[in-house]
């Protein structure tokens, strides 16, 4: 295959499972795989992920609607993704484990700032507080999930990464 | 020796995340939110964009904005992962198909709290305004 479709190939894959997983989770306020995910086909794709996120976005937007929210997304997950090329050598769960929480902490303030354009500073302060419960659900699941999941599901994208390298 | 050094690393940055998340919601569940006992007075006013401000007067012992609703039958709603979410205000309900949805502020201010969390007090005046927009 062509190294061009495999990236595609690639693209497309980790997409659609970024996707399914936020679709599939979604009934659960603030517990989520995605950041994981971002943060492991960050490690293992590099600046691909850039073209997995926006697919997602806009496939997230499609189904939920273009809403202030998904301006939200536009930027966030890019965010999380350029902090895990910084730090995109670390191989240590405990390590992405309080960066994945300390993303979900944050994650409110991160979306406050369309608000700070719309209502000023107090409806970006009052959105910020309102979730304060959120974000530390947030923090909570996705230390947990990081800590947990991220060795097996790294192991498992590395393995089908370096497949599809090898196969012609 | 380096195990260790790692292993101190890891402790203290669980530490103070979880120590950062926990005063962060000391400070959400202590900010000034009390209700008054007995019978209060409040006044809501339903603003739809477009139509003439209706105010409603309620004499209630509730202790919640959503009790005192309730109680008037003032509001309908659903319970969701992320609290009581207000769908219908006065008989009318927010289309959904339109990104319409109800804002509760306080004297003009927006809240930190969602109706069945915001304590009320005697003489608080609360607006229900019909949004547009996500």
């Amino acid at each position: 295959m062509p190294m061009r479709t495999k990236n595609i190939v690639t693209v497309g894959i980790m997409s659609a499972l970024l996707i399914t997983v936020q679709v599939g989770l979604s009934f659960l306020p603030n517990i989520e795989l995605v950041s994981l995910l971002i943060i492991l086909t960050t490690i293992i794709y590099g600046w691909k992920t850039l073209y997995i996120i926006y697919i997602f976005v806009l496939v997230e937007g499609l189904i939920y609607g273009f809403g202030i929210w998904w301006i939200n997304y536009l930027y966030v997950w890019t965010i999380l993704m350029l902090i895990t090329m910084i730090f995109r050598n670390k191989r240590s769960p405990f390590f992405w484990a309080i960066l994945s929480g300390a993303f979900g902490l944050s994650f409110g303030l991160l979306c406050s700032i369309p608000y700070l354009f719309i209502g000023g500073v107090p409806m970006a302060v009052s959105g910020i507080i309102s979730g304060i419960p959120f974000d530390a659900i947030h923090c909570v699941s996705n230390y947990v999930i990081a800590l947990t999941l991220f060795k097996p599901l790294y192991h498992f994208l590395n393995w089908m990464n370096q497949n599809m390298q090898k196969n012609p | 020796m380096k195990e260790s050094k790692y292993f101190l690393k890891v402790f203290l940055g669980t530490l103070g995340l979880f120590a950062v998340t926990v005063l962060l919601l000391f400070i959400f569940f202590n900010r000034n939110n009390s209700s008054s006992v007995g019978s209060k007075e409040i006044l809501i006013q339903v603003i739809i964009p477009g139509e003439e401000t209706e105010e409603f007067k309620l004499s209630t012992d509730a202790y919640t904005l959503r009790e005192a609703l309730d109680e008037e039958k003032l509001i309908k709603g659903q319970e969701s992962a992320y609290g009581f979410y207000i769908v219908e205000v006065n008989g009318r309900l927010a289309d959904d198909s339109k990104s319409e949805w109800w804002s509760i502020t306080k004297g003009g201010e927006y809240i930190e709290y969602g109706v069945d969390m915001i304590n009320i007090q005697d003489k608080d005046q609360y607006e229900l305004t019909l949004m547009e927009g996500y």
